[in-house]
């Protein structure tokens, strides 16, 4: 008998903690935090200390499945295997190559998304590959692209403790990301100002020392506000703005409307609140903004994230240390499935498949002829696989049967589709619809690498072995790519894959195991003797001068009317992940959690005649769903808020999939609802 | 290694090493290759072994131990959690550096094998502010505290002595599932049942990602036990006064409630 300590990173939020699983006789009995670990430092949150708990579940998948008729029985790899890849060439020659769509997965390593978009570009010939970054922070890469010329975090995780002002807006830091959270408490017990701007009370704003609650769907207008006051107090920084950013003038003249009395009505924010907010943030030598889902998931996300750029540039607060805009990165992985290139208009490290130079350069690297226009997101495909125009689909690891908008019109897309194959750990709600389910090897059983929301390429170490006959998706996806004839799947470790990545994507470019495998690298690290990168545009911006984008204030896509008269708003708790399909079978997390519920404002409970605990039936224009009411005051009235971990009550059979036009991210944070008593 | 094989017979060796740039816990065997063995161990010892124990048989075990370590192995197996005759310690002294970070009135290991012994810290200036304040204040500052608390059960799985078999902090009836910051129950419940085990180690605060000053806390209720009841704990032979009867008898068995 022997126990071991395997140093990893955890599979949960984007935070990228490492911690050791502990393995005795071949199984992960338990979590011991990692002391010198720089993002952790020895502190994990409840996910993160459970995250042993899901990996030997009875529910695991053993072995692949295949449909015959309305069962999914037992088959063997090569049978399974073989099948998909007759299926996938039979579509490729009937209806081309983008009659297919590969979904890869925020939960796989860098180096699997790396193969999966390889296999649906050099293997199948198409460029439609997308994953759920589509529908968390799509409208960030778009953005800070546009606004900075880098779609990611500007600074650095640690980099929170030294800030003098955090400004944190749609993020529920203390539940989501809980180790950033305790960076901005040690930042708050240093002195720090913190504002926070919510329609919920969350467990910082409670604390915070300016906290606003603004309508769902009014983010342009209390933004613009604020800058309207910096500009008319001259609090701004005329240097920054005259030497590293172009549209002032624009803007000066965008935000004059834009006075704290049209922000008060349009937005619901005390006047007062939102000056002293501007004050405390402009005056902060130090500050950094963090956002999340509440303000990229949206049918405006692009252009809201571009505001609070805006912001930012006006006072000077980003390049340099703890100033900076901050999207918080949700999954374990979904910035490294976007660097990886699992993303239907880039290649793997943010290159234009459009640009002929660039295309032309992965025709050489991957030897074979690239389709020159882009593929489509996730969100279009299910869409075009309701019209038809999609026919198959591979779908490594997500569950778009929950984590997607409107999962009535998902499941309907799904039927259509002549071939649906999914690679995943649990038999999740997509998986059930499947043609052909493949078993895959989770975290704690393969190599890899993850990149955390701060850009640090974290490793992962394989600590037990998959159960029955799973493999690693990048095993699974190689064999795939061979078997569709491609000779540039013949790798042996994540290491060969990471240094075909390296070569071809020049932020990843100094990447290499053997020095991760010791050192926390942030990318851009263009070489071997480049230290890697804490701030980014510290001297210009990516793209020469920053760039103020005009955007003003418009409603949401969906308004509240009589039927439907509250604004509904998802998200999650602390507890669990997503769609649950993990958490939900971890022993601990789901006592913390049990069930569904939705919070509701006291007020409007009173006069619904709605108890604690009663269950209500919430309805959209889309479907209704049946849950227990919390009752509380942490919420403005008129809003409620539902997890979206419950399958037994899914908040997206209710959301709406209202696009932004820019990121196609749908809007899950605003729809029009009602409430009743079950 | 040598002391653990040669000196003390064991079987198994639990210390701590550099692993990929990290210091990492690591349960050896004799014969393995024993790697970049490190002397200074961020790790609370005392726990990683609770939690290695149920895997090693009959084997005996060697560990490195400060003298917290020391007295919640003590606390353990008074407890019947481990065999005091299976296990062995190598004495690790703290440096001046985690005497003052955990203002700890006794840093000495019985015998030590790793370092130097240093001074005790004298008193500790957090705990005898706190009792300077007012009842209203202190409540008012743990209030302040405990808002900030994130449920992430880390001062529990990292303390070497919180080792009840059903814990009340995952019940409902007093911490029940409503998200965070759970209520005053969930740290005056853990205040209460380590009332008599709590050795002082300060792992508990380390590990508490809200920097809540937990230590000050279970030194503050330990001061009470010990006035109260003159225990203290951490040696092997004294049975906690809560589990004695009203007459101070020791009760016949059940010694491994919490
Ligand atoms: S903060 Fe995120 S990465 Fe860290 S332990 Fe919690 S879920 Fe895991
Ligand atoms: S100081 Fe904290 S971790 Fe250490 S024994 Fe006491 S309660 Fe447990
Ligand atoms: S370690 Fe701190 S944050 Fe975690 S449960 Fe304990 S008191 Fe709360």
């Amino acid at each position: 008998m022997s126990v071991k300590h395997v140093l990893t990173t955890c599979p949960y939020c984007g935070t990228g903690c490492n911690l050791f699983l502990a393995v005795a006789d071949g199984r992960a009995v338990g979590v011991i935090p990692c002391k010198t670990d720089e993002t952790s430092q020895g502190q994990l949150c409840i996910k993160g200390y459970n995250a042993h708990a899901f990996v030997h579940h009875p529910d695991r998948l053993t072995h692949p499945l295949m449909r015959k008729g309305e069962q999914l029985t037992k088959a063997g790899w090569d049978e399974a295997l073989q099948k998909t890849v007759d299926e996938i060439k039979r579509l490729v020659a009937e209806h081309g190559p983008d009659s297919v769509m590969v979904l890869a997965s925020a939960k796989c390593t860098n180096e699997e998304n790396y193969i999966f978009q390889k296999l649906a570009r050099a293997a199948i010939g198409t460029n439609n590959i997308d994953h759920c970054a589509r529908l968390c922070h799509a409208s960030t890469v778009a953005g800070l692209l546009q606004s900075f010329g880098s779609g990611a975090m500007t600074n650095t995780i640690p980099e929170f403790e030294d800030a003098d002002c955090l400004l944190v807006t749609g993020s529920n830091t203390l539940e989501a990301h809980p180790l950033i959270g305790a960076r901005m408490l040690k930042a708050m017990e240093k002195g720090a100002k913190v504002i926070v701007i919510d329609p919920r009370d969350t467990p910082l704003s409670r604390i915070a020392t300016i906290s606003m609650r603004q309508e769902p769907g009014t983010d342009v207008a209390w933004i613009n506000g604020m800058i309207n006051v910096i500009i008319s107090e001259d609090l701004y920084d005329h240097e920054f703005v005259a030497e590293r950013t172009t549209g002032f003038e624009e803007l000066r003249e965008l935000v004059k409307s834009y006075t704290p009395e049209r922000v008060e009505e349009i937005a619901g924010v005390p006047r007062q609140h939102l000056i002293d907010a501007a004050r405390t943030y402009a005056a902060a030598d130090k500050a950094m903004i963090a956002y999340a889902m509440g303000i990229t998931q949206h049918s405006n996300g692009t252009n809201l994230v571009r505001t609070l750029a805006n912001l930012a540039m006006v006072t000077g607060n980003v390049g340099k240390e703890s100033s900076g805009v901050n999207p918080l990165r949700g999954q374990c992985n979904v910035q490294g499935a976007c660097d990886a290139g699992a993303l239907p208009n880039l290649y793997p490290g943010y290159q234009s498949v459009e640009d002929a130079e660039v295309r032309a350069k992965f025709e050489k690297a991957w030897n074979g002829e690239l389709q020159a226009h882009k593929g489509m997101t996730l969100t279009c495909a299910f869409n075009q696989a309701l019209t038809g125009e999609v026919k198959g689909m591979v779908i490594f690891g997500e569950n778009p049967m929950m984590s997607d908008p409107d999962i009535g019109h998902i499941e309907a897309a799904i039927q259509k589709l002549e071939f649906l194959a999914v690679i995943d750990i649990f038999p999740t709600e997509t998986a059930k619809l499947a043609d052909v389910i493949l078993p895959a090897a989770c975290y704690a059983e393969k190599d890899g690498t993850f990149t955390s929301t701060d850009r640090a390429i974290r490793v992962v170490r394989k600590a037990v072995d998959p159960p029955g006959e799973a493999r690693p998706d990048w095993r699974i996806a190689c064999e795939l790519g061979r078997m569709l004839g491609n000779d540039g799947f013949a790798f042996d470790s994540p290491a060969d894959i990471m240094n075909e990545l390296a070569a071809v994507a020049p932020i990843y470019g100094g990447i290499d195991y053997e020095r991760i495998d010791r050192e926390n690298v942030r990318w851009p690290c263009p070489s071997k003797d480049h230290p890697g990168t804490k701030v980014l545009h510290t001297g210009s911006f990516k793209i020469g001068k920053g760039v103020f984008a005009i955007v003003e204030h418009t409603p949401p896509m969906e308004e509240t009317d009589e039927d439907f008269p509250f604004i509904l708003t998802t998200g999650r708790n602390l507890f669990h992940f997503h769609t649950g399909s993990m958490t939900r079978r971890s022993v601990k997390l789901q006592r913390e959690s049990p069930e569904p519920y939705v919070e509701i404002n006291s007020e409007d409970a009173r006069q619904l005649d709605v108890l604690e605990g009663q269950s209500v039936r919430v309805s959209s224009r889309r479907g209704s769903i049946t849950l227990a009411a919390r009752v509380t005051d942490w919420i403005r009235p008129g809003t409620i808020f539902i997890p979206f971990h419950y399958a037994e009550a899914a908040a997206n059979k209710l959301t709406n999939n209202a696009l932004d036009p820019i990121a196609q991210i749908p809007e899950f944070k605003v729809c029009a609802a009602s409430v009743e008593k079950a | 290694m040598r002391i653990a094989f040669e000196e003390m017979k064991a079987d198994r060796l639990l210390a701590a090493r550099t692993e990929h740039g990290n210091v990492a816990p690591v349960l050896l065997a004799r014969g393995d290759v024993p790697g970049e063995l490190r002397t200074d161990v961020p790790y609370q010892m005392a726990n990683i072994l609770l939690r290695v124990v149920p895997y090693l048989g009959s084997d005996r075990v060697a560990v490195v131990a400060r003298k917290c370590d020391e007295k919640a192995i003590a606390e353990m197996s008074k407890r019947g959690l481990l065999d005091p005759g299976k296990v062995s310690l190598i004495g690790l002294a703290c440096d001046a550096r985690q005497v003052s970070e955990c203002r700890c009135s006794d840093p000495c290991p019985s015998k030590v094998h790793i370092g130097e012994c240093v001074k005790a810290a004298p008193a500790d200036k957090e705990v005898e502010d706190l009792l300077a304040k007012t009842v209203p204040e202190r409540l008012e500052f743990w209030t302040a505290q405990f808002r900030k608390c994130n449920k992430c059960f880390g001062c529990t799985s990292n303390c070497p002595v919180c080792f009840c078999d059903e814990c009340l902090l995952e019940e409902k009836t007093f911490t029940p599932e409503k998200g965070i910051p759970p209520g005053f129950a969930f740290h005056l419940i853990r205040s209460i049942h380590l009332a008599d085990k709590c050795v002082e180690c300060g792992e508990c605060e380390r590990a508490c990602p809200a920097d809540i000053p937990l230590l000050a806390l279970r030194k503050m209720v330990n001061r009470d036990v010990k006035e109260l009841f003159g225990f203290v704990a951490g040696d092997g032979e004294t049975t906690s006064p809560l589990l004695t009867t009203l007459d101070g008898e020791p009760m016949e068995d059940d010694h491994d409630v919490c």
